[in-house]
């Protein structure tokens, strides 16, 4: 692996082996080419690709993804701690109430402080008996992953000194037994006082309370995952802190993840008896997650977006596998990374993020760029399919690629417009963006949608219902059965939706203009039926007959009617515009720019699988290590195999035990198969003792690889080692891969 | 479509696991003894060990090679905060150091060896600040207050205190940060959930970045979700290299000398050469009864003293008793209680490997 000129001496290599840990170098003088940037804040504004350098040069393209990296990412990330922020706005603000109102409560019944009694616990207190009551809030987090809520409680934390609070963020892990209460106090005392003392009492934080007049202000202990915690402790905890909750008013807060008995299964019913427990709820992971596509996919707040391929896998991953939230900004992360390691021209992501805080052009930056990066994006396939259709001969320079560019936002904002319509839409019946956000993402469906809207103008329209017109596809269920139900919601919402439709439309002026049009035709609607309704309603005190009766009725079909005409008419005008203006980003020429494709990469940098893949390594080591001798073989054994994969795959053929006789034979007789061919495989016991030097010593060679075999699988935990009960198996750990 | 693709791997899964439980109880156990392979000596096979032909040297040469051009990625990857998890069949020792030595030149690397039995944290910490505060020192051109304050040594402060430094976000220069790289982060000596909550601390500070190498198919059991998500934050890189394990596998014993009679008898026969004659018989006659008896449990103390009493071996309990004191501190006998109560004594070797010790004793 090292060249000779930097190959540590061997001497110095084996100790370092053998050393627990070494230092391999220092940093050497970190070179001026390394960009040193924060994030939020970039120290340039502007690609700074003045002087016509080549991108080609590795180190130019490293600092350009290294400058457009946290700047494009810090960008989305602190959008969805905004996102997530708001979404926990409500629920904050309820709980920071209910903290003031507690510890009015519980000032209410302290009397008159006397300092130098404060270290003792049981204090003062005035009216009536002690009290002992803890309040606490359990705030159920509707999520069995508390990852997800590490940052909600931080957040809280946050939000509740803001309040003038002080605040103690305990984990579960300072609750285990093996600490003991010490642990936990030990960390409390950490987080109020700063200092790391050894022997913790609660006594010092009462002086620490009492010394600094804090009397004004409760502390807000915060535990995020109450059932992690050890019962025991966490019962001891209540009882110790109960004692005190006069002198220091301790307000408690615990993140519940599953149900409201969860309390009573976790602590003694003593420690329950000290608790006045308030009930708080979090929004759900897939709220969340509904809030943060739109944020950071939907409305795409730094210009980076995914392919269908990829939002399909995050959903799945999400739904089915992970089910949390960090672990799909995690995987948008990733993808960041690899578009921006993958596609050299993707830091024009950097100048969309620039457009979006002071509008400008970016020809300016386009121009500076050396030619073949320009002509390399033309060479996109993306354009390509783009120019072939429209057999569009443009100039190939920085202006016809700044219009490309500009072109491309356009589409997108349409895009974005159209779905938020749909999304709007899907509100009244609970619709998850998520599914509407693939369905709108997938260029087949479009691609389909386009062609099948060719035939139909083809044939005649009469043989077809509107629906049918709308979208003959099954695929898009879901923005199908969103369109559909538009024809059955009440006046009110419908007029509701236009609304909302209105202002989301409102940089197209068609599509705007024929809303506005359904808009008046409903309020003029609307108007006529109230005049109808008063006349009705004259009509009746007037007179009661039949005839009038009927006359009613007639209305209220009519306005039914008017009603009906201006919900299909807002069907159709929703389905017309998806049909025509909604395009999937992956249709867009110069997508590949600014849109992660590559969900295999994805795949696999995300979620290793090394079960999986250690084992198809050792059976299909042939395909990795690319050699001719093994591919041909054919699945059978032979010789020239890696030891080790001859082994594991002998060991295939066992059970779950495998007698390590049998397979040190079977090993044996599969490596020296070729040189034994026609002979008999083995030679009698006898005869081998009889004979010569060389063959003891291909003897030792056939166990010296079989046991370096054995350790090989042991090392990967594939084969379990023989236990004393049955000292001459070994045993197989994995079924099938 | 999805579903039913997991659907029929479960299926496969749980069909395989319960032909491999069929296969073993069905077909007839083989019933063969290692002893009955010709062993060779412990010392001549690590010998030979060391000195395998690699098979494919040049395949697996160029593989490694092949892994170059990745690097640059691995870098970026790095720097943009995740850890890297490299796994794959083949030890990945010498590519990680390759990698290393070749892209990280900017940052100090510290190397852990986790496929030792015993790695101290702290110390590696401790390495760890002190390399940080080297860096630092050397990225300033013009020395600020905060940092110039005279410091107390690192090796002196507590581990919180360390991490706290570590993982400081208000110095001044963002992408500056030491590497630290853990070979077999699920080895023997790191495989508890202290060392690994430890390590996820330490991948978790703004100015650390790890590489860590696992091996073994279970290793992602070792953490949970938060560790996963949010501390250790893997980019997990396939990299098999079918380079042989040999720093790896240095202290793991070998599967055929270990289980071995070989082995046990000839210590067993060295300690028993060190005692006294009457010691040396009085062991023979257990070995003996032993011998006689295969069935059961052992021989009850009270038989052995009088055995040996009426051959003049031992002239009282407390002579027998030291003498099986000496057996048991060498591990040559152990004691059971048999179905009556009573203490016996038996010696932890098969009968094969019995003879042959009395044998060699005699």
């Amino acid at each position: 692996m090292y060249s000779p000129n930097e190959h540590p001496p061997t001497d110095q290599l084996a100790e370092n082996n053998l050393q627990p840990f070494f230092v391999l170098h220092k940093a050497s003088k970190s070179s001026e080419s390394s960009a040193v940037m924060s994030p939020g804040k970039p120290r340039k504004r502007r690609l700074d690709s003045s002087p016509k350098v080549s991108l080609n040069s590795e180190s130019m393209k490293e600092n350009l993804k290294m400058e457009v990296f946290p700047y494009v990412w810090s960008k989305i990330e602190s959008n969805i701690k905004d996102v997530l922020r708001s979404i926990n706005a409500d629920v904050f603000d309820e709980i920071g109430r209910w903290v003031c109102e507690s510890f009015n409560e519980i000032c209410s019944c302290r009397g008159p402080v006397d300092p130098s009694k404060s270290t003792l616990p049981y204090p003062f207190v005035q009216n009536g008996g002690l009290v002992k009551k803890l309040f606490t809030a359990l705030v159920f987090t509707k999520n069995i992953e508390t990852v997800d809520d590490i940052l909600t409680f931080s957040e809280l934390g946050l939000n509740l000194k803001s309040r003038g609070c002080y605040v103690v963020n305990i984990s579960s892990l300072d609750f285990s037994t093996k600490n003991g209460i010490g642990g936990c106090l030990r960390a409390f005392l950490r987080q109020l006082l700063m200092v790391d003392i050894e022997a913790a009492d609660v006594s010092l934080l009462a002086s620490w309370y009492s010394d600094h007049g804090k009397y004004e202000k409760p502390v807000v202990v915060i535990i995020e995952d109450m059932e992690r915690c050890s019962g025991a402790l966490l019962s001891d905890f209540i009882k110790m802190l109960s004692e005190w909750s006069v002198k220091i008013p301790i307000i408690l807060i615990a993140g519940v993840a599953t149900s409201t008995d969860a309390p009573a299964n976790v602590l003694t019913s003593r420690a329950l008896q000290y608790l006045s427990t308030s009930m708080f709820f979090l929004k759900s992971p897939a709220e969340r997650m509904d809030a943060i596509i739109e944020a950071v996919l939907v409305k795409n707040c730094a210009g980076f977006s995914v392919g269908h391929k990829v939002a399909t896998f995050l959903r799945n991953y999400f739904l089915r596998q992970d089910g949390t939230v960090t672990s799909f900004v995690r995987a948008l992360k990733m993808a960041l990374v690899q578009q921006l390691s993958t596609e050299p021209l993707s830091f024009v992501l950097k100048i969309l993020v620039d457009e979006g805080d002071n509008k400008r052009s970016w020809y300016e930056d386009l121009a500076n760029l050396p030619e073949e990066v320009i002509n390399h994006a033309f060479e996109l396939p993306s354009y390509r399919t783009y120019s072939v259709n429209r057999n569009n001969h443009a100039e190939l320079n920085a202006m016809s690629l700044d219009q490309g560019l500009s072109e491309l936002q356009r589409l997108q904002e349409l895009w974005r417009s159209r779905l938020m319509c749909l999304h709007e839409a899907g509100r009244y019946h609970k619709v998850a963006l998520l599914d509407l956000y693939l369905e709108a993402l997938d260029p087949e469906l479009y691609n389909s949608r386009l062609s099948n809207h060719g035939c139909d103008n083809a044939k005649d329209k009469s043989l077809l219902s509107d629906s049918d017109k709308l979208f003959r596809l099954q695929k898009a269920e879901v923005t199908n059965q969103v369109i559909r139900k538009i024809r059955d919601l009440p006046a009110a919402k419908l007029s509701q939706l236009l609304k909302s439709w209105e202002g989301l439309t409102r940089g197209t002026v068609e599509v705007h203009e024929k809303i506005m049009e359904l808009q008046s035709q409903m309020v003029s609607g609307d108007v006529k039926s109230h005049k109808a309704e008063l006349t009705d309603k004259s009509n009746n005190l007037q007179c009661y007959n039949l005839c009038n009766r009927r006359h009613i009725n007639r209305h209220r079909l009519n306005m039914e009617k008017d009603a009906c005409t201006s919900n299909d008419k807002a069907m159709t005008l929703a389905g017309q515009t998806i049909r025509d203006t909604m395009q999937p980003i992956e249709c867009m020429p110069f997508h590949e720019l600014i849109c992660f494709k590559d969900v295999d990469n994805l795949q696999s940098a995300l979620v290793g699988d090394p079960r999986r893949r250690i084992q198809i390594d050792l059976l299909n080591f042939y395909k990795i290590l690319k050699c001719g001798c093994c591919s041909n073989s054919g699945g059978t054994l032979s010789p020239s195999m890696h030891d080790t994969s001859i082994m594991y795959t002998l060991a295939q053929e066992h059970g779950d035990l495998i007698n390590l006789h049998d397979l040190f034979q079977s090993f044996k007789a599969s490596i020296s198969s070729s040189e034994k061919k026609g002979l008999k495989k083995l030679a009698s016991p006898k005869k081998r003792k009889d004979n010569t030097h060389s063959q003891n010593n291909s003897d030792a060679c056939f166990q010296a690889r079989f046991c370096s075999a054995v350790m090989e699988l042991q090392i990967t935990g594939l084969l379990r080692m023989p236990s004393k009960r049955r000292p001459d198996y070994v045993q197989r750990v994995a079924f099938g891969v | 479509m999805d579903v039913d693709e997991i659907d029929e791997e479960e299926f496969g899964f749980s069909r395989n696991y319960f032909l491999a439980k069929e296969l073993g109880s069905s077909r007839k156990k083989s019933a063969r003894k290692l002893s009955e392979i010709d062993l060779v000596d412990e010392e001549e096979l690590r010998q030979v060990a060391a000195n395998i032909e690699p098979k494919h040297e040049k395949e697996v040469k160029h593989l490694i090679s092949s892994y170059e051009s990745s690097y640059s990625n691995w870098l970026f990857a790095l720097r943009c905060g995740f850890a890297l998890l490299m796994y794959g069949f083949g030890s990945k020792k010498a590519l990680m150091e390759d990698f290393a030595t070749k892209s990280l030149t900017e940052y100090s690397v510290v190397v852990v060896n986790g496929y030792l039995q015993s790695i101290n944290l702290k110390q590696v910490v401790i390495t760890l600040a002190e390399l940080l505060w080297d860096q630092l020192k050397l990225g300033r051109k013009t020395p600020s207050g905060s940092l110039c304050k005279s410091q107390q040594p690192f090796n002196t402060r507590s581990m919180s205190y360390l991490l706290t430094f570590l993982d400081k976000p208000d110095l001044e220069v963002e992408d500056c940060f030491v590497c630290i790289l853990v070979h077999n982060i699920d080895g023997p000596g790191l495989r508890d959930s202290d060392s690994q909550q430890c390590l996820a601390r330490i991948a978790s500070c703004s100015h650390v970045r790890m590489v860590a190498s696992i091996d073994h198919v279970n290793a992602p059991l070792l953490w949970d979700k938060k560790m996963v998500h949010t501390q250790f934050d893997w980019y997990w890189c396939h990299v098999p290299t079918f380079a042989p394990y040999k720093v790896e596998t240095k202290f793991f014993p070998f599967i055929l000398a270990h289980g071995g009679s070989a082995q046990s008898v000839k210590t067993a026969s060295i300690v028993l050469q060190s005692l006294t004659p009457n010691a040396q018989n009085v062991f023979k006659v257990l070995a003996e009864h032993q011998l006689a008896h295969p069935d059961e449990e052992g021989m009850p103390t009270n038989n052995l003293y009088s055995t040996c009493r009426e051959r003049f071996l031992v002239s009282s309990q407390v002579t027998l008793n030291s003498h099986l004191t000496e057996f048991k501190d060498h591990e040559l006998i152990k004691t059971k209680r048999n179905s009556d109560g009573q203490d016996c004594l038996c010696i932890p070797l098969t009968n094969e490997a019995l003879q042959k010790l009395i044998a060699e004793i005699i």
